[in-house]
């Protein structure tokens, strides 16, 4: 065989094989992969609507879903949204939590971020951030305090404190929730957040 | 430097021929994921993962690959083995994997991979490809070991993530930050070096 068709075959072969043997990874771990993001966002949604054991899909668009968090009787406890935006270096994914008034914030979780480590990072910190965010005033807009923060009871219902170091991460995370409040007030005025609504599983 | 024993084969990664300490490979990976213990301890085990089968299959095939295309066929290999480590990661350690990012598809580039298919698998034995190729993980791991160790207990104040110095500490941010894996591993060079001129001294 010559030269040059000696290298075609040999790199379309391993070419070939390496192929087939990534799909057949791929089909393998596909199923636990997405498993994995399902149940970590389920998680997201127990843990930021008190009292619900599970998630129900009540409005989808991109990067933007509204959760209903349901008892074990399936009665709404508050709803749990899905939202993004822009951070520091890359998007930040949150699950926001609010009753079911819309007038109470529980808490957030972070499901994503690229935060500067050690700095930025913080907002999935509970005592120096996401405690700050914990039953909130959510009928109005939220805005940040300069730090030091003081105790975070000490903070007025819609103030919640900026990270020392980490101003942009905070404000990202401000104008998440900030953003997302508008948008979920707006579907309910529209009446289309209710369990079994038409967006129902 | 050529080693004639298989014991050789695999000590020389761990000091001589140390892939961080002294051929200064794979130094992207080093400086960025050493900011945590468990992280460095996953991005050591992915890298020995794919560096041991792919260093396996290489000299397997050694005599097969036409030497114009080696490094094609070298890198194939290594995407292959980093994408399975990757997906692995995902499928069973998310946690891991999310806090790696994309440092782990970056294997692929990964020096120390293509530095010894090139410089050993490729012409020696399957059998002392491994086992050099052991040794070189040996070698990185624990170069990534002690960097993230250094780097968590004085940047977080944590080791795996346990508290081991108390709340009086105030922990050094700069030691997460991308200078405190320069400063770091510009300390322990300087200290391997000190100890590798005192051994030739005696």
């Amino acid at each position: 065989m010559s030269l040059s068709s000696r290298m075609v075959v040999v790199l379309t072969g391993v070419g070939l094989l390496s192929g087939g043997f990534l799909a057949s990874v791929g089909i393998l771990t596909k199923d636990r992969i997405a498993l994995n993001k399902k149940m970590e966002i389920e998680r997201a949604i127990v843990s930021v609507v008190p009292g619900s054991v599970a998630g129900e899909t009540l409005y989808e668009e991109k990067e933007f879903i509204v959760y209903g968090g349901k008892n074990e009787a399936g009665d709404l406890q508050g709803f749990a949204i899905y939202t993004s935006g822009i951070g520091f270096q890359d998007k930040i994914v949150l699950m926001i939590g609010v009753d079911a008034s819309l007038s109470r914030l529980n808490g957030l979780a972070v499901l994503d971020q690229k935060e500067t480590p050690g700095l930025g990072a913080k907002i999935t910190d509970r005592p120096s951030f996401l405690v700050y965010w914990e039953n909130k005033d959510f009928t109005r807009t939220f805005s940040l305090r300069k730090p030091p923060a003081p105790a975070p009871e000490s903070l007025s219902a819609s103030e919640v404190n900026t990270i020392t170091g980490a101003t942009i991460s905070s404000e990202a995370v401000l104008s998440i929730v900030n953003a997302a409040r508008e948008k979920v007030r707006a579907l309910r005025e529209e009446g289309k957040l209710a369990l079994g609504g038409p967006h129902a599983e | 430097m050529p080693s004639r024993t298989a014991g050789q084969d695999f000590l020389k990664g761990l000091w001589q021929e140390n892939p961080i300490f002294r051929q200064m490979l794979g130094m992207c990976p080093t400086l960025a994921v050493t900011n945590a213990v468990i992280n460095g301890i996953a991005m050591g085990l992915a890298t020995a993962f794919v560096l041991i089968f792919s260093s396996f299959l290489i000299s397997l095939i050694k005599k097969l690959i036409p030497n114009q295309v080696r490094i094609a066929c070298y890198v194939v290999i290594i995407a292959t083995f980093v994408t399975i480590a990757d997906r692995f990661l995902a499928a069973f350690f998310p946690p891991i994997s999310k806090s790696l990012g994309p440092f782990v598809p970056l294997i692929v580039v990964n020096c120390i991979i293509l530095g010894r298919a090139e410089a050993f698998a490729s012409k020696n034995s399957p059998g002392r490809s491994v086992i050099d190729a052991l040794g070189m993980s040996a070698g990185f791991i624990m170069a990534l070991l002690i960097l993230s160790s250094i780097r968590e207990v004085l940047g977080s104040g944590t080791f795996l993530g346990y508290r081991v110095l108390g709340g009086w500490f105030e922990p050094w941010v700069i030691m997460v930050l991308p200078p405190g894996a320069f400063i770091t591993l510009g300390i322990l060079m300087a200290i391997s070096l000190q100890l590798e001129r005192k051994k030739r001294e005696r």
